[in-house]
C-alpha cells in the first residue's frame, strides 16, 4: 500500500498539451476518483501513473519512489480497464495467474492466492471458464480478480463499470467499494459519471480540458463547488444556473428580482451567474423558509421517493424538488420557495466562485 | 421430387443466372480433372495413337519408383520449409509493418513489402539466379564480411541448391502471409496489450500470450491455403533451377512436367499428377473444415 | 501474333478489289523464328506470299524456342496443329513415334518446286525409316566466338585452333582475373538443359567422337570419355567459369557478350546477338578448336508439314516459297546464318562480314556431323547428359563414370 503524489504532470502530443500540469496527492489507502466529461485528461493522467503513457513533464511517485521512467510492470500498480482487456484464449484460472507465472511465483502459492481471491469474488466455479463464455459481470469481476491477485500497491481503473447495464453497474459498485473497505489499496479511479464518482470516492478530483477544477471530499466539491463547471457537473439533476445582474437588495432576473445576501465582492450592476440546486427549490405548501416566486409548472419528472418539477421562470428553465405524493400537475401555477441560504453565484466570465 | 422442382420455380431465377458460369467451370474443372485421371489408366496417351487400358499399373510403378520418393521427401522439404519461411518471415514483418511508426513511412514499408509478390515467377527466377550466381551480389557480400572464403554456386551445388531454393520461395511467398496476418494485427485490442504489459509480460511474452492466440485462426486457414499452394508449386521451382543440380530439388510438379513434356510419357505424368491432386484434395477438406469452423 | 489487324484488313480489301473470287485457305506456321527476330521480318515475308498467292493466307504463330517443342505434340493430340511446322532436329525421332510429320519426298519428287533437292543442306533431308521428312530453312555450323581483347591480353595473336591451344588460351585468361573466364559451359537444370549439345557435342566432333551408334546411343566410348575428361581439365586448370551447374545457356551467351568470358561455342547465329548487343567487343568467329578432326555439330532451323494437316498442298507451297534462292537468301541473311539452299550462298556470302565468312569456310572446309535427328528421346538425353556431368565437375565421378552413367540412363529412358 502506497501514497501517490502527482506533481505538475504535463502531457504534450507533438503541438497539442493534454494535461497542464496536474497536482493530486493521495495518501495511503485512499479511493480517489478523477472524473470530468470526455476528453479532460482524466484517463490519459490514469494511464501516465500506470506506464502506459509518457511523461512530458512533471513527477508521478508511488510510495517514495518517482516512477517516471519506470516500466508498468515495475510499478506496483495493477489496472482494470474499462473492456476488461481478458486474455481470450485463456481460463479464468489462467487471466488471473498470468502475471504470478510470469513473475515466476512458485505454482502452489499462485493457486493459493487465485482461491482466495475466486472466493472474494464469487469466481470459484468460473475458473475453468474462457471469457467468452462469462456475462459481462463476470468478466467484470475477473478482471478485478486479475489485478487483485498481484497484490499491488495501488489499483488503477479505467471506466470499469461503463460496459454493463444500469443494475450490474450499481451492484459492482458496492462490491468495489466493499472491496476497498477490505482491501485498503490506494485506489485511482477514472469515470465520466459523477454518481459513481460521489458513491465511491473519499477524494473526487473534477477535470476539465487537461486541468483540475477542483479536488476534495464528495461532500465538499458537491456542497461547495469551486467553478461554475464543477456546480453543473455534479449532481443530478444538474444544479440551476442563471444569468443574472447584482442589485443593491440581491438579485435582478429576467423577470423576477430575489432579494438575498450577496458575497461582498459583488457590485450592484454586476453580472452574475445565479446557481441553486433543485433541492432547495420547494413548492411554497412543503413549508421551507425562503424567498417566494410563482412559476408556471412544466412538467413533472416522476423518481418515486421525489419528483422533479420543470418550471419556466421568464425565459429561464429551472428544476425544483418536490416529495413523491405531491399534487402538482402541468401547466399550473405554483409558488416555490426558494432557500436562498444555499445560492451559489459564480463570475460569468472566470467561472470562479463568488464568496 | 415435384418440391425440387416447385422450389425451383420459385427460387430458380438466381440459379438461372449462375447457370452459365457453372457450366463454364464444371467443363473447366471437371473434363481436365476426369481426362487426367483417365490418362493415368493408360499405357500411354497423346504419344500412342491407339493407347491401351493398364489399370493401375501406372500407379505401381510410380510408387516403385525411387524418383518417386525422392521428389516426394524434397516436396515435402520444399512445401514444409517454405510454409514455415513464409510464417517467420511474414508474421516478423507484419510485426514490424504493424509498429507505431510515421504513417507515410508505414505505407512506404508496407507497400514495398508486398512487392515480392506482385513479380512474376521468371521475373523472380531470373533476379534470383543473378544474385545467387557465383559471381553475383550475395557472394560477393558474404566473401566481404568473411563469412565464405570462396564464391558458393548456390543454385549449382546439391548441398545448397534446396536451402537456395526455399529462400527464394520465402521471399516470394511471405507477403501473402504478411498481409493476412496484418489485418489480423490490426483487429487485437490494445488494452491486451497494455493489460500485458502491466501483467508483466515483456516482447515475447507478449508475443506468445496475446498475439500467437489471437492470430491463431488466421494462422491456422493461412497456413493450410499456403501449404496447398506451395504442395503444387511449380513455376519458381522449374524456372530457378529446373529441378536441379542432378534431381537435388526435383519436387513433384516439376517431376509431372518432366515426364509429359521432356520425357513424353503422358500417362505417368497423369499419375504423377493424381497423387498431386490425391494430397492437395487432403489439405484442401481440412482447410475448408477449417473455414466451416469458423463461421 | 503481332500481325497489325488493320494490315488484314487492308489487305483484304485490296484483294476484293482485285476480284479474286477464289475461295482463301488460311495455313499456320508454328516456329519460334519471328520471336528471335523482332523487327518484322517474318510478318512481310509472309506478306510477300500472300501478295504472290492470293488464294492462301498464312497465319504466323510464333512461341519462344522452349515451348514450340510442348506445342507441336500437345496441339496435335487435341486436333488443332498447324499446317507448318518450324523444327528443331533432335525432336526428329520422338515426333516420328507419335507420328506427327508427313513426309517429304513426293513434294521433293515435283518437278515445279523452286529449288533442287541436291542443293539443300543434307543433314535435315537425310532419309529415316526410308524417308525425307524435314527441310532446311537455314544452316548454321556450331563455331566458337572469340573475344579477341582476352586472347590478347593473355598474350596470344591469334585465336586456339587445337585443344592445346584452348586450354592454354583458356586459362591464362582466366588467369587474367577480375571475374574473367576462359570459357562457359551452361550445365544448368533449367530448361532446355541443352548445355552438352551446345559445348560438348561440338568440342566431341572436333575431336572425332560420336555418341550414336546409328540410332543406337552410344556414349560410354573413349573418345565421349576423352573429350568430358578435356572438360575436367580445364574445370581443374580454373579455365571454366565458377557455377557451371547453375549456368543457364542465357547467363552464357550473356557474359561473353559483357566481355567476361574469353570464349564461347554455341551456334553461329549468336553472332547477331553478339554484334547486335554490344558493339565495341572486338569480336571474330571461329572454328571450335580440334583434337585431329575438322569437323563442326551442323544445326539449323527446319521445316515439315503436319500430318494432321489437310492442307498440306498450301503447306508445301509455302515451304516452296521459303526455299526459292532468293527468299531464302534474305531469309538466311536476316538470321546471320546460311541458307538451307546453297544455291543462295553467293547471295548471301556477297559483302558478307567477317562472321559470315568463316561460317562459309567452315561450311566448305570441315565435315558437318549431326547425330541428334536419329537420337531416341534425345530431349530427355540432354538432361541425363547434364545432370551427369554437373556431378563429373563436382568431383564426385570420373568422366568414365559419368560417361557410363549417361548410356545406361539412356538406354532405361527408352524402354
Amino acid at each position: 500500500m502506497s501514497k501517490i503524489e502527482i506533481k505538475k504532470l504535463v502531457k504534450r502530443y507533438g503541438e497539442h498539451q493534454a494535461l497542464h500540469g496536474i497536482d493530486i496527492s493521495i495518501p495511503q489507502g485512499e479511493f480517489c476518483v478523477l472524473v470530468g466529461p470526455s476528453g479532460c485528461g482524466k484517463s490519459t493522467t490514469l494511464r501516465m501513473v500506470a506506464g502506459l503513457e509518457t511523461i512530458s513533464g512533471g513527477d508521478v511517485v508511488i510510495g517514495d519512489r518517482v516512477v517516471n521512467g519506470l516500466k508498468a510492470k515495475d510499478r506496483g500498480i495493477a489496472m482494470v480497464f474499462q473492456n476488461y482487456a481478458l486474455y481470450p484464449a485463456k481460463t479464468v484460472y489462467n487471466n488471473m495467474a498470468f502475471s504470478l507465472q510470469l513473475s515466476k511465483m512458485p505454482k502452489p502459492e499462485i493457486a493459493k492466492r487465485i482461491a482466495d481471491v475466486a472466493e472474494i469474488l464469487e469466481l470459484t466455479p468460473l475458473l475453468d471458464r474462457k471469457p467468452g463464455a462469462l456475462s459481462g459481470g463476470q468478466r467484470q469481476r475477473v478482471a478485478m480478480g486479475r489485478a487483485i491477485v498481484r497484490d499491488p500497491e495501488v489499483f488503477l481503473f479505467d471506466e470499469p463499470l461503463s460496459n454493463l447495464d444500469a443494475k450490474l453497474r450499481g451492484q459492482m459498485r458496492a462490491e468495489i467499494k466493499r472491496l476497498h473497505q477490505r482491501l485498503k489499496n490506494t485506489i485511482i479511479y477514472v469515470t465520466h459519471d459523477q454518481v459513481e464518482a460521489m458513491t465511491l470516492a473519499d477524494k473526487i478530483v473534477i477535470m476539465k480540458d487537461g486541468r483540475i477544477e477542483q479536488q476534495g471530499t464528495p461532500d465538499e466539491v458537491f456542497h461547495d463547488p469551486d467553478t461554475l463547471f464543477v456546480a453543473g457537473f455534479m449532481g443530478s439533476p444538474p444544479m440551476n444556473l442563471i444569468e443574472c445582474f447584482a442589485t443593491d437588495k440581491g438579485i435582478k432576473l429576467p423577470s423576477v428580482e430575489i432579494a438575498c445576501d450577496m458575497p461582498s465582492a459583488v457590485r450592484p450592476g454586476d453580472k452574475l451567474v445565479f446557481g441553486i440546486r433543485s433541492d432547495d427549490i420547494r413548492p411554497a405548501e412543503d413549508g421551507f423558509e425562503g424567498v417566494s416566486i410563482s412559476a408556471n409548472v412544466n412538467l413533472i419528472e416522476q423518481l418515486g421517493t421525489e419528483n422533479l418539477v420543470h418550471f419556466s421562470l421568464g425565459p429561464d428553465e429551472m428544476i425544483g424538488k418536490t416529495g413523491g405524493r405531491t399534487r402538482i400537475t402541468p401547466n399550473q401555477e405554483v409558488s416555490f420557495t426558494l432557500q436562498m441560504q444555499h445560492a451559489y453565484f459564480f463570475d460569468p466570465e472566470t467561472g470562479r466562485r463568488l464568496r | 421430387m415435384s418440391r425440387v422442382i416447385n422450389g425451383l420455380k420459385e427460387n430458380g431465377t438466381p440459379y438461372f443466372f449462375l447457370l452459365p458460369c457453372i457450366v463454364i467451370l464444371g467443363a473447366l474443372l471437371s473434363v481436365p480433372l476426369y481426362k487426367v485421371v483417365e490418362y493415368s489408366l493408360y499405357d500411354n496417351v497423346i504419344v500412342e495413337r491407339n493407347p491401351t487400358f493398364v489399370g493401375l499399373q501406372n500407379y505401381s510403378n510410380l510408387l516403385t519408383d525411387s524418383a518417386f520418393w525422392s521428389a516426394s521427401v524434397n516436396t515435402l522439404i520444399f512445401t514444409l520449409g517454405s510454409v514455415i519461411g513464409h510464417i517467420i518471415v511474414g508474421t516478423g514483418l507484419a510485426l514490424l509493418v504493424n509498429a507505431e511508426i510515421h504513417p507515410r513511412a508505414q505505407t512506404v514499408f508496407r507497400s514495398l513489402l508486398i512487392l515480392p509478390w506482385i513479380f512474376t515467377a521468371v521475373v523472380v527466377a531470373l533476379n534470383w539466379q543473378l544474385l545467387l550466381n557465383p559471381f553475383g551480389v550475395i557472394n560477393y557480400g558474404l566473401t566481404e564480411i568473411g563469412l565464405i572464403d570462396t564464391p558458393i554456386d548456390w543454385l549449382g551445388d546439391p548441398a545448397f541448391a534446396m536451402w537456395a531454393l526455399l529462400l527464394i520461395s520465402t521471399w516470394r511467398g511471405y507477403p501473402f502471409i504478411m498481409v493476412s496476418f496484418l489485418s489480423g494485427l490490426q483487429s487485437i485490442p490494445k488494452e491486451l496489450y497494455e493489460a500485458a504489459e502491466i501483467d508483466g509480460a515483456g516482447f515475447f511474452a507478449k508475443f506468445w500470450h496475446v498475439t500467437v492466440p489471437q492470430l491463431k485462426p488466421v494462422i491456422y486457414g493461412v497456413a493450410l491455403l499456403d501449404l496447398i499452394w506451395t504442395f503444387q508449386l511449380f513455376p519458381l521451382v522449374w524456372l530457378t533451377t529446373g529441378g536441379g543440380p542432378g534431381r537435388s530439388t526435383e519436387v513433384l510438379s516439376t517431376m509431372t512436367f518432366r515426364q509429359g513434356f521432356v520425357d513424353f510419357e503422358f500417362s505417368q505424368a497423369a499419375t504423377t499428377a493424381v497423387s498431386i491432386l490425391i494430397i492437395s484434395a487432403a489439405f484442401t477438406i481440412l482447410y475448408l473444415r477449417n473455414e466451416k469452423q469458423k463461421i | 501474333m503481332k500481325f497489325p489487324s488493320v494490315m488484314k484488313s487492308v489487305m483484304a480489301g485490296a484483294m476484293l478489289c482485285a476480284g479474286s473470287a477464289s475461295a482463301q485457305t488460311e495455313i499456320e506456321w508454328l516456329q519460334w523464328f519471328a520471336a528471335e527476330n523482332v523487327d518484322g521480318f517474318y510478318e512481310s515475308l509472309v506478306e510477300e506470299f500472300e501478295a504472290s498467292h492470293p488464294d492462301i493466307t498464312v497465319k504466323l504463330v510464333t512461341q519462344p524456342f522452349g515451348k514450340v517443342r510442348e506445342s507441336i505434340v500437345t496441339d496435335s493430340a487435341i486436333g488443332l496443329g498447324s499446317d507448318v511446322l518450324g523444327l528443331n532436329m533432335p525432336w526428329t525421332s520422338e515426333f516420328l513415334e507419335i507420328g506427327l510429320l508427313e513426309p517429304l519426298d513426293d513434294y521433293l519428287a515435283r518437278d515445279d518446286n523452286s529449288f533442287a533437292t541436291a542443293d539443300l543442306v543434307q543433314a535435315p533431308i537425310g532419309k529415316i525409316d526410308g524417308q525425307v521428312w524435314m527441310v532446311p530453312l537455314n544452316a548454321f555450323p556450331f563455331v566458337m566466338h572469340v573475344n579477341m581483347d582476352l586472347v590478347e591480353q593473355a598474350g596470344f595473336t591469334a585465336p586456339p585452333t587445337t585443344w592445346e591451344e584452348f586450354s592454354e588460351q583458356a586459362t591464362a585468361i582466366a588467369a587474367l582475373g577480375d571475374g574473367i573466364s576462359g570459357f562457359g559451359i551452361p550445365l544448368s537444370s533449367q530448361p532446355p538443359a541443352n548445355g552438352p549439345i551446345l559445348t560438348f557435342l561440338p568440342l566431341l566432333y572436333a575431336n572425332g567422337g560420336r555418341i550414336m551408334d546409328g540410332t543406337t546411343p552410344n556414349f560410354d566410348n573413349p573418345k565421349v570419355v576423352e573429350t568430358l575428361q578435356y572438360i575436367a581439365d580445364l574445370n581443374d586448370a580454373g579455365a571454366l567459369a565458377p557455377g557451371a551447374a547453375s549456368r543457364t545457356g542465357g547467363v552464357d551467351l550473356e557474359e561473353f557478350i559483357a566481355g567476361r568470358t574469353g570464349f564461347l561455342i554455341s551456334p553461329g547465329v549468336h553472332a547477331q546477338a553478339i554484334e547486335g548487343r554490344n558493339a565495341d567487343l572486338n569480336y571474330v568467329a571461329a572454328a571450335v578448336p580440334n583434337n585431329g578432326t575438322k569437323a563442326y555439330r551442323v544445326h539449323g532451323w527446319e521445316l515439315g508439314i503436319s500430318s494432321g494437316s489437310d492442307k498440306k498442298d498450301e503447306a508445301w507451297t509455302f515451304i516452296n516459297f521459303l526455299l526459292s534462292k532468293d527468299v531464302n537468301a534474305r531469309v538466311a541473311a536476316a538470321s546471320n546464318a546460311l541458307p538451307g539452299n546453297l544455291s543462295a550462298l553467293d547471295i548471301v556470302g556477297e559483302g558478307a562480314g567477317d562472321v559470315m565468312q568463316s561460317q562459309i569456310a567452315i561450311l566448305a572446309n570441315d565435315e558437318p556431323v549431326e547425330e541428334l535427328r536419329q537420337a531416341p528421346n534425345a530431349v530427355g538425353s540432354w538432361s541425363l547428359m547434364t545432370e551427369e556431368m554437373q556431378a563429373m565437375l563436382r568431383g564426385d565421378q570420373t568422366p568414365q563414370e559419368a560417361a557410363t552413367k549417361v548410356q545406361s540412363r539412356w538406354l532405361d529412358l527408352i524402354d
